[in-house]
């Protein structure tokens, strides 16, 4: 015996279906990515200074907490990310990879970071600093 | 006038080309094909694809065109199955499965898997002067004078698909059904000429059950589905070209009369009718785009790429001028030599140099075909891994949905990426000859004057394929 769904139940799973299909997608990639990215203390994007610079060039991080900071190479060149003064070096982050680096701020103070790889011929303008505070 | 019909039905003298293998006859295919949830389901997952797509036209990474999700998915991995798998095994499948015109035919059908055969909108006409390629041809070469930005810049590609939707449920209100598909999306019209070339066909299986059959439900619809959509008359069809394969003649046939069949690929492009010249610039267009595009990405010329990436606006109209110059004219021209020459040699005449023309023209669609084949080989095989990165990390915000993201950079095959080019381009060419020379025969009709007047299309052919494996090959 062949099941026949009711009009309304077809036309609810439609309207699902097509807009699991269409807005949904949009909707959720963008809502799972403004979770995700409450866990970075930082998120910066890296490009050369000519075409932007490393984007915010400072920002503030607690002292004496985790803090993970996100860098989005979104340059066409490999780029690098190093704090000398917290310890920290991403090492070489490829053309459109993202490094994610955790960092525990011992003491408060200014710490500069900047591009550990010769990246265009403004390279050594490539940097920023990070404010270390109390909470 | 000569005698059309004298033509060979073996490949080169040897392989039998009328052979068809009905696939809707084995269990399961035709039941599948006469479910209305068939295409669409492929369709809704194609547009959730898309959706992914132009979202990361607009946010996610901005400057490396490799690991942009929607250029990777959109200009490696679907030119690539459209060029090497889809176009010449399955014909215009991809329209069947196209997500881009479907907001506007559910707008127009106000149902989405439903039957409803008055449809919305003023369902106007296409106009009778536009219903051929030439718009097409014009769109699609309009395109590649972009073709510098849509691989690295993903918002460029998100314009061209956001556009193509707009504009196709705005065609969509005004003119009947599939028109926007048939006569305006710049992907339709090299689909439709080289489906000529495709080892699978849709056509009816019993003729005389056709035309028993008053009612032609596969043009007006019934309960089951819709008049064709593509404008066709599926109970008459013998060529793919405008066929988009959406599956709706299997629904609304009572007889069960149509079939989905495999067959020698290219016995479309024997068939004379509805040839034409703008099918013919087709062709010579989809040959100038391929030199072009090999010319601008592959090739070691900086002060073309920087034309072509628009570095300046001058440099860009340079490129634009001299793209549509070679397309519109030299390569047309320079066919219309050998045309001339063929007809010159064959000494028919009382053959048109039209029908020389366009007759003859159809040869270039297995020349042409390959060419993209192996020009896709160039950059898939070299840069298909990035792919892989993609898929986990699609909006370069460092996710890593399937464990790949971190997936190196890895060219896969490329030391016989050029044997590869040179098969596919030899495979073109013998198709082009044999064609090239049933075509002859079709033209002049007897076989003498016919292998006179080949023999300058042969040598064209000839030219042709060392200009591409000159090209390709370095």
């Amino acid at each position: 015996m062949k099941l026949k769904w009711p009009r309304s139940a077809r036309a609810a799973f439609t309207a699902l279906l097509v807009i699991g299909s269409t807005l949904a997608p949009i909707v959720g990639i963008l809502a799972y990515e403004k979770y995700r990215s409450r866990q970075f203390a930082a998120d910066i994007v890296a490009r050369a200074p000519e075409k932007g610079n490393y984007s915010p060039q400072s920002f503030t991080l607690p002292v004496g907490r985790k803090s993970v900071i996100r860098i989005r190479n979104i340059d066409t060149v490999v780029h690098g990310f190093a704090v000398p003064g917290l310890g920290v070096d991403a090492g070489q982050i490829k053309a459109g990879h993202v490094a994610l680096v955790a960092v525990t701020p011992e003491k408060t103070g200014d710490f500069p970071f900047y591009c550990t790889v010769w990246c265009s011929e403004f390279h050594l303008n490539m940097r920023g600093v990070i404010h270390v505070v109390e909470e | 006038m000569p005698d059309q019909t004298a033509v060979s039905n073996k490949f080169l003298g040897i392989i039998p080309m009328d052979g068809r293998l009905e696939l809707t006859a084995l269990p399961g295919v035709r039941w599948l094909f006469k479910k209305r949830w068939f295409p669409m389901a492929a369709i809704l997952f194609n547009m959730f694809m898309f959706m992914v797509i132009l979202l990361s036209g607009v946010v996610g990474g901005f400057s490396s065109g490799n690991y942009i999700f929607g250029i990777m998915i959109v200009w490696i991995l679907w030119w690539v199955m459209l060029m090497m798998v889809l176009v010449p095994v399955f014909s215009r499948t991809w329209c069947m499965v196209c997500p881009l015109p479907s907001f506007g035919e559910w707008l127009q059908r106000l149902r989405v898997f439903g039957v409803n055969n008055k449809l919305f909108g003023l369902n106007v006409k296409w106009p009778e002067r536009l219903r051929n390629m030439w718009l097409c041809n014009f769109l699609f070469l309009a395109t590649t004078f972009c073709s510098g930005f849509f691989t690295v810049k993903p918002l460029a590609t998100f314009l061209l698909l956001g556009g193509i939707i707009a504009i196709g449920i705005v065609l969509s209100m005004i003119f009947e059904k599939r028109s926007f598909c048939l006569y305006v999306c710049p992907v339709s019209g090299f689909q439709g000429l080289y489906s000529n070339l495709a080892m699978t066909e849709i056509r009816r299986k019993n003729p005389a059950i056709c035309e028993k059959h008053k009612n032609k439900t596969c043009e007006t619809g019934n309960k089951n589905g819709y008049g064709c959509p593509w404008l066709c008359k599926p109970h008459s069809l013998n060529r793919n070209t405008y066929c988009g394969m959406c599956l709706e003649c299997f629904k609304t046939c009572p007889f069960d009369n149509m079939a989905f069949n495999l067959r020698f690929p290219g016995t479309d492009i024997l068939v004379n009718s509805k040839r034409g010249l703008d099918e013919a610039w087709k062709g010579f267009i989809m040959m100038g785009i391929a030199i072009m595009f090999y010319v601008a990405m592959m090739g070691p010329w900086g002060g073309l790429k920087d034309w072509v990436r628009a570095s300046t606006l001058g440099g860009w109209l340079t490129f634009v001028s001299l793209h549509a110059s070679m397309n519109l004219l030299v390569i047309p021209g320079v066919f219309l030599v050998f045309a001339w020459l063929s007809k010159l040699a064959s000494g028919a005449k009382d053959v048109p140099l039209r029908q020389v023309y366009v007759n003859l023209s159809y040869s270039l669609v297995p020349m042409g075909l390959a060419a993209w084949i192996a020009f896709s080989f160039g950059f898939l095989l070299p840069n298909g891994s990035y792919i892989i990165h993609v898929l986990s990390d699609p909006f370069a915000w460092g996710w890593n949905l399937f464990g790949t993201a971190n997936f190196p950079w890895t060219p896969v095959l490329t030391r016989l990426l050029v044997p590869l080019q040179f098969i596919t381009l030899f495979g073109g060419f013998v198709f082009a000859a044999d064609y090239g020379f049933k075509l002859a025969l079709q033209t002049y009709g007897d076989r003498r004057t016919a292998v006179r007047g080949f023999m300058p299309l042969l040598a064209m052919l000839m030219l042709v394929t060392i200009l591409f494996g000159r090209l390709y090959g370095g």
